[in-house]
């Protein structure tokens, strides 16, 4: 195996942190962990540290949720997570997971959406979804996690869907904080 | 006759503790289970029960440090509750102590706070580093 390139890619890309695997409600708390301590070690400012937390943690909850949705099997039902520190500092969260398409364009389409949106535009949407009705069907505050994670952000989410062989796509999810 | 509860917290779910002579519902600590319902569902039961059946104040002593969005919406909910018992005459009241260190949680606090009529208190708590 070629740890070395591994590694190198990670400190090229400033990764402090990544993951790749099937996710386990007791991975996200275990790597969750991990990256509260980290950012506590680093002295990132507490309120950068709860937001880099819960947009880390929205993420990955969505990919749970998807994947149990789709009733996909643990090969699935994986997911890519990695966080990062840019040039100037800021963190940058990022997750993807395997998609039915149809689902990735609908998803690529509702984080664009969200970009034009001025911090009280992202409020007003934010509490008009969590007043929506709870769909039975959907055992989370799925929609709402999206728009948590772009109030968040101190730029718009960048969303990305690239089509696979296998007919799925892939799409990955970055929120800069 | 109602059963209090006693919930010990966990990694991603908060301490609860119920006492319906006191008329009092306390939570504390970070909350982000992947399905809130299914844990806040006998609380919501609980203060469902406790309004319908007594009428005596109702006081949500809350030291939640971190909610996910799932658990703001059951939060949303209980409060929700609480509106429409005072809005019928009824004495509730919620306190959030916070840790003066963390703003985003005293952030979260007055955003609920502003859909609720009854008195908010949202408190800083100073702790030791």
């Amino acid at each position: 195996m070629d740890l070395l390139t591994l590694r190198n890619t990670y400190l090229q890309q400033h990764i402090m942190l990544c993951f790749n695997g099937p996710i386990s409600r007791s991975l996200i708390e275990e790597i969750g962990h991990a990256l509260r301590n980290y950012l506590n070690n680093q002295s990132a400012a507490p309120s950068a540290a709860m937001d880099v937390f819960a947009v880390y943690i929205e993420m990955t909850q969505n990919i749970r949720h998807y994947a149990t949705r789709r009733e996909y099997g643990e090969e699935d039902a994986t997911a890519t997570i990695a966080v990062a520190r840019d040039s100037e500092g800021r963190y940058q969260v990022s997750a993807g997971n395997l998609v039915e398409d149809a689902d990735g364009q609908r998803l690529v389409a509702a984080v664009e959406s969200l970009a034009p949106l001025d911090a009280a535009a992202l409020k007003r949407a934010y509490k008009q979804q969590l007043r929506r009705p709870r769909d039975e069907s959907a055992d989370s505050g799925a929609g709402l996690g999206l728009i948590d994670m772009a109030r968040k952000s101190t730029r718009p989410l960048v969303a990305s869907l690239q089509p696979l062989s296998s007919g799925q796509s892939f799409f990955s999810l970055t929120a800069t904080i | 006759m109602n059963q209090d509860l006693n919930l010990a917290g966990s990694v991603s779910t908060p301490a609860i503790q119920s006492d319906w002579q006191a008329g009092r519902l306390c939570m504390q600590g970070d909350s982000y289970p992947e399905n809130s319902y299914e844990l806040f569902g006998p609380v919501i039961g609980w203060v469902e029960a406790y309004l319908a059946q007594e009428s005596r104040p109702l006081e949500l002593c809350l030291e939640l440090v971190y909610l996910n969005t799932s658990s703001v919406k059951v939060m949303m909910d209980i409060f929700d509750l609480l509106e429409e018992a005072y809005q019928g005459g009824r004495r509730v009241e919620v306190v959030w102590h916070y840790d003066a260190r963390n703003d985003r949680i005293a952030e979260l606090a007055e955003e609920f706070k502003e859909d609720c009529s009854y008195p908010f208190v949202i408190r800083a708590m100073e702790v030791a580093p």
